[in-house]
């Protein structure tokens, strides 16, 4: 089956697009041998500075680089602008959603949402019914998964409401491009972003009804594959970088143990799921958390970012409703696109997904990483048999979509310069106001032909350039 | 039925604890079934009341002056409407559709629900259900631990009555009925089984009714309800980290008894 990728450098003629041209001349006019070195130099700085990955599944918890390709994933400005507006409205009606569902449940009764799909879904929590939130705002930093299909219209993949990853990559991928290249930002505009952590700052300061409060991130520890990214954080905000056991709860109040006495913490910004928060109140085995944090939480005495049980509105089962959640929250026209979905719940859409299994690809609802996943179009029979009995087995489970033709960028790869499959992630911070640095993290499938871009399937990460046309 | 409760929970420790916390549902609410006369707890240190996700009264104890020991009472009179054997809610009872570790039914359970109830999903198909958990798992203290699961209690064909609680509520939502563990006092004029009590509720349309599978009981004439939630983990009466201690001694007393009504005059 011949597939039309989108090229997000060359048009359908293989002329260079205008936005691409400044960086294309650069790139005709530098000699090879110079590039090599650079990117070679790219990998020393990451490893020295130990911007590393825990890769999952595998016994000997292997650190690995994330690959860094030195050609940068560029949009224009008037493009982006589209993007944002969409990405701001999405995540707005995200919110709203959640603030009804833990509240009014308006939107179930109006037909829209099945209530069993969120009520009886795992994620819904029933800490959060009928708990008040400063500014009604749940999911404070928002990663939403964009890519594009092969006429270069933009689809959401998913939304990340829980702890979305990556955003230190974005960071630290600009720092290494002005570094090794600092002439390519010379000759035109390429908007910063180096301002991130001063609105993620502002935005968990804004999240507490106090005037001053005080900020920590909560990491589960070193061994988590993003506690590279918890200690970037904090560091570029300038907070405390605190475990579980660095925080105690007396008199539903969360203070930290500092040498000079306990300091109260009025915002925590976890890097923690739900399940680990409390081990009083969820998994009792968990010792990443604080025991006695969710009575804090309850009695409104700190501000957890994100909230509890956001999980219920980015599950994969809940997905297809979100534009339904625009138009009824916000009364407006989604502007970014949802990827049709089958639900496999449903019998006859179980029975269409098992008749296309060669071309779709399937996804558990409650997955994330590119774990538990099917690309019908790059799976073996044998594979996608496996697929089907635990399809069968466990129908609500799966949710299933076209296999999208996601555009491509150039990439450096071994024989030189290839084509490589993207998608972006902008992260959404939502605060007194709601928005984002421009553009976000682009990551690339180093695997000719792949489709998945999760680091911990081999994937990479590009600069991401919001270019002004 | 008016019920005086006393509970007391005593905790030794090998060693000084340097802090602690406790999280405690030790307190009846008002409910259409029961009606708090008096009822206090008896702390080392105050601690203000809350609700909890379940809606329960919860009280958070924090200790974290060096300790040896911890002492937690509660006392109170509580009558019981003998009459009244449902629970109405005015929030979606959907969200008890869920398993958990404690009560994930396994092929075995599964099965066994479906033989007993076929396609009924009424007050007798779930009375039936209990009765054939009470047959099927013998009560036999000290054969199970708190960690125990529902399947392992129906696989073992042995427990206390937090496992059939637990099994029932692994059988009935599998049946696509919400189901909540239900901890609490039981009076009972023979103390073979202790005061302290477990059983479950099932929301069948309407209402929440009452499974006590350990008793075969499903009008909770005599129960006393402390707390709810979806497993013994959300509703249990004390739920604590410590840190230090060493090793740890618990004992609980409770008493339960009927006391005289008062004639109205």
């Amino acid at each position: 089956m011949a597939r039309v990728f989108y090229d997000e450098m060359y048009d359908a003629n293989g002329h260079c697009r205008p936005h691409y041209q400044e960086f294309a001349r650069w790139l005709a006019d530098t000699p090879p041998e110079l590039l090599a070195q650079r990117r070679r130099e790219a990998d020393l700085l990451f490893h020295r500075a130990g911007i590393t990955f825990t890769l999952y599944g595998d016994e000997q918890g292997t650190e690995r680089l994330i690959p860094f390709d030195t050609i940068p994933r560029s949009i224009p400005a008037s493009e982006w602008r589209i993007v944002e507006r969409g990405c701001i409205q999405r995540v707005k009606a995200l919110n709203m959603f959640l603030a009804d569902l833990y509240h009014d449940q308006r939107i179930l009764k109006a037909g829209i949402i099945p209530p069993e799909q969120v009520l009886a879904n795992e994620q819904y929590q029933l800490a959060m019914q009928g708990l008040d939130l400063h500014r009604d705002i749940y999911s404070h930093i928002s990663g939403v998964d964009l890519v594009r299909d092969g006429d270069g219209t933009y689809y959401v993949l998913e939304d990340n409401l829980r702890t979305p990853s990556g955003v230190s990559y974005m960071l630290e991928d600009r720092k290494m491009m002005m570094r090794l290249f600092p002439e390519l930002f010379a000759v035109q505009r390429i908007a910063p972003i180096d301002h991130y952590p001063n609105l993620l700052l502002d935005t968990l300061r804004s999240s507490s009804p106090l005037d001053n409060p005080s900020v920590v991130v909560l990491t589960p520890g070193r061994f988590n594959s993003a506690y590279f990214e918890h200690a970037f954080l904090a560091r570029e905000m300038g907070v405390e970088l605190v475990e579980g056991a660095d925080l105690f709860v007396r008199d539903d109040r969360v203070y930290m143990r500092t040498t000079a006495g306990p300091r109260q913490v009025d915002v925590i910004y976890r890097r923690l799921d739900d399940a680990f928060l409390d081990p009083l109140a969820f998994n009792p085995d968990s010792m990443l958390g604080v025991p006695g944090l969710l009575a804090a939480y309850r009695s409104g005495n700190v501000v957890l970012a994100n909230a509890i049980g956001t999980g219920v509105a980015d599950d994969k089962s809940v997905y297809p409703f979100v534009t339904d959640m625009v138009r009824f929250y916000l009364d407006e026209e989604p502007i970014l696109k949802n990827v049709p979905t089958w639900q496999c719940r449903k019998p006859e859409e179980l029975s269409h997904v098992l008749a296309n299994l060669p071309e779709l690809v399937v996804k558990e609802t409650q997955g994330s990483g590119g774990y538990g996943m099917l690309v019908g179009p790059a799976a073996s029979a044998a594979e996608i048999e496996a697929f089907r009995t635990r399809l069968k087995a466990r129908p609500e489970a799966y949710i299933a979509q076209p296999t999208l033709c996601l555009s491509t960028c150039p990439t450096f790869v071994e024989t030189g310069i290839a084509p490589r499959h993207i998608d972006l992630r902008p992260f959404v911070l939502s605060g007194r106001e709601t928005r984002l640095v421009p553009g976000g993290l682009t990551r690339v499938a180093l695997r000719e032909g792949s489709l998945v871009v999760n680091s911990s399937q081999g994937g990479g990460t590009k600069d991401t350039w919001i270019v002004e046309d | 039925m008016r019920l005086s409760i006393r509970h007391d929970t005593t905790y030794h420790y090998d060693d000084q604890v340097r802090a602690s916390i406790q999280y405690l549902r030790l307190t009846p609410q008002e409910s259409e079934r029961q009606h708090v006369i008096s009822w206090q707890l008896d702390l080392p240190r105050p601690a203000r009341a809350q609700r909890d996700p379940y809606g329960n009264i919860l009280h958070v104890l924090t200790l974290d002056e060096p300790h040896e020991s911890i002492v937690i009472g509660a006392r109170g009179q509580v009558d019981i409407d003998e009459h009244q054997d449902a629970e109405h809610d005015r929030q979606s009872a959907l969200p008890f559709l869920r398993f958990t570790r404690l009560t994930q039914p396994d092929e075995a359970l599964r099965e066994f629900a479906a033989s007993q109830c076929k396609e009924r999903r009424d007050r007798s198909a779930l009375t039936d259900l209990m009765q054939a958990l009470n047959a099927r798992i013998t009560y036999q203290p000290g054969t199970t631990q708190v960690e125990s699961t529902a399947a392992e209690a129906f696989a073992g064909g042995v427990g206390v009555c937090q496992d059939h609680a637990h099994a029932f509520l692994a059988c009935v939502r599998s049946l696509g009925v919400p189901a909540r563990y239900v901890s609490g006092y039981l009076y009972t004029e023979s103390s073979t089984h202790l005061s302290s009590h477990a059983w479950a509720e099932a929301w069948l349309g309407d209402a929440w009714y009452s499974f006590d599978v350990t008793n075969c009981l499903t009008r909770p004439e005599r129960h006393l309800k402390l707390a709810v939630g979806l497993d013994y983990l959300d509703a249990c009466p004390v739920r604590g980290m410590r840190r230090g201690g060493g090793g740890e001694q618990m004992h609980a007393r409770v008493l339960v008894s009927p006391l005289m009504q008062v004639q109205q005059q």
